[in-house]
């Protein structure tokens, strides 16, 4: 356990020299304060567009438009951006060969499996709840409701999602040497949940589901319960990623 | 200009952040003359006119290990 916390601030140390921390953190914030101002500019865009003599009725923004966005920007770009940044959690260890040492003085490598996920992770949950506070802060100031329908758990399926994302980052990171192959691996692995999602009946259970359809929930389309199979089959293959990075670490020769 | 100042409380933070971003890759840039990949004029312009984009991908790809 001991090894597990040195480790673990080892690495949120690395994560803010090599600037990994500034960059999620001002991504994050960026869509924070970008999600509103989208939803609140954009009629004025459609309205200047316009050629003259053509006007339509535009209704005004709403608070839930401002979420809209934000299940528009933190899936698409966000998500990218972190696939991206923890794509070489261990290939960049393994490569300068930084591990060797420390393993053999006696660290185990569920130690150092285990820290590198929970920084990711905790780094992730700090950039998204930032996010998720400012664009929770400026809907409120600006449309002054506060109640936004299945909020909650629109949100904690993003946020899964993204853990989702890491646990393939991790597995593609051990099973390889290069950061980018790791990266390719996330990519194929979100690109046959894409695919799936064509095929109506695996639709249900896709982990695809929680960040394509969350606005749904906030329209009142869809209800949590159609949510229920996404989530326990995203929980299933974060815990199948996690144990196989598991044992494809412990083969590993560093 | 009444709209300006509407979406004031969205832009400075906005612009603020995206400076901070800046400045630091500007540093680095300049201090780390090991790049992975192209020189230094080539990612000064890259962090100074990509918004966002730019710092990110210079820390991301462009940094050389020190």
């Amino acid at each position: 356990m001991r090894a597990y916390w040195a480790f673990t601030k080892k690495e949120l140390l690395e994560s803010i020299c090599t600037y990994k921390l500034l960059i999620l953190g001002c991504i994050f914030l960026m869509f924070g304060f970008m999600n509103p101002f989208i939803a609140k500019i954009t009629p004025e865009l459609v309205k200047s567009f316009m050629p003259g003599g053509i006007s339509i009725d535009l209704p005004a923004p709403s608070a839930a438009d401002s979420w809209m966005q934000f299940f528009k920007n933190v899936p698409q770009m966000g998500l990218v951006v972190l696939a991206i940044l923890f794509s070489g959690m261990m290939a960049g260890e393994i490569q300068k060969g930084t591990l060797i040492l420390m393993v053999t003085k006696g660290l185990s490598r569920t130690a150092v499996l285990c820290s590198k996920f929970t920084v990711a992770v905790l780094l992730w949950t700090v950039s998204y709840a930032v996010c998720t506070g400012v664009t929770y802060g400026y809907t409120v100031y600006f449309w002054k409701t506060k109640d936004i329908d299945h909020l909650m758990p629109a949100l904690l399926g993003v946020w899964l999602f993204g853990v989702l994302l890491l646990a393939s980052d991790l597995l593609g990171s051990v099973i390889s040497k290069s950061s980018y192959s790791s990266l390719l691996f996330t990519g194929i692995m979100v690109a046959v949940m894409f695919l799936l999602n064509i095929v109506p009946r695996i639709r249900k259970f896709n982990p695809m589901r929680l960040v394509s359809e969350p606005y749904g929930l906030i329209t009142g389309a869809l209800k949590t319960s159609d949510f229920s199979r996404s989530f326990l089959m995203t929980g299933v293959l974060l815990l199948i990623l996690l144990v196989l990075s598991g044992i494809a670490f412990q083969k590993k020769q560093l | 200009m009444n709209e300006l100042m509407e979406y004031m409380p969205f832009l400075i933070p906005v612009i603020i952040l995206e400076l901070v971003l800046m400045v630091t890759a500007l540093v680095h840039v300049v201090r780390h003359p090991d790049y992975r990949f192209g020189n230094r004029i080539f990612w000064i312009l890259i962090v100074m006119f990509i918004q966002f984009l730019g710092p990110v991908v210079y820390f991301v790809f462009g940094r050389g290990d020190e």
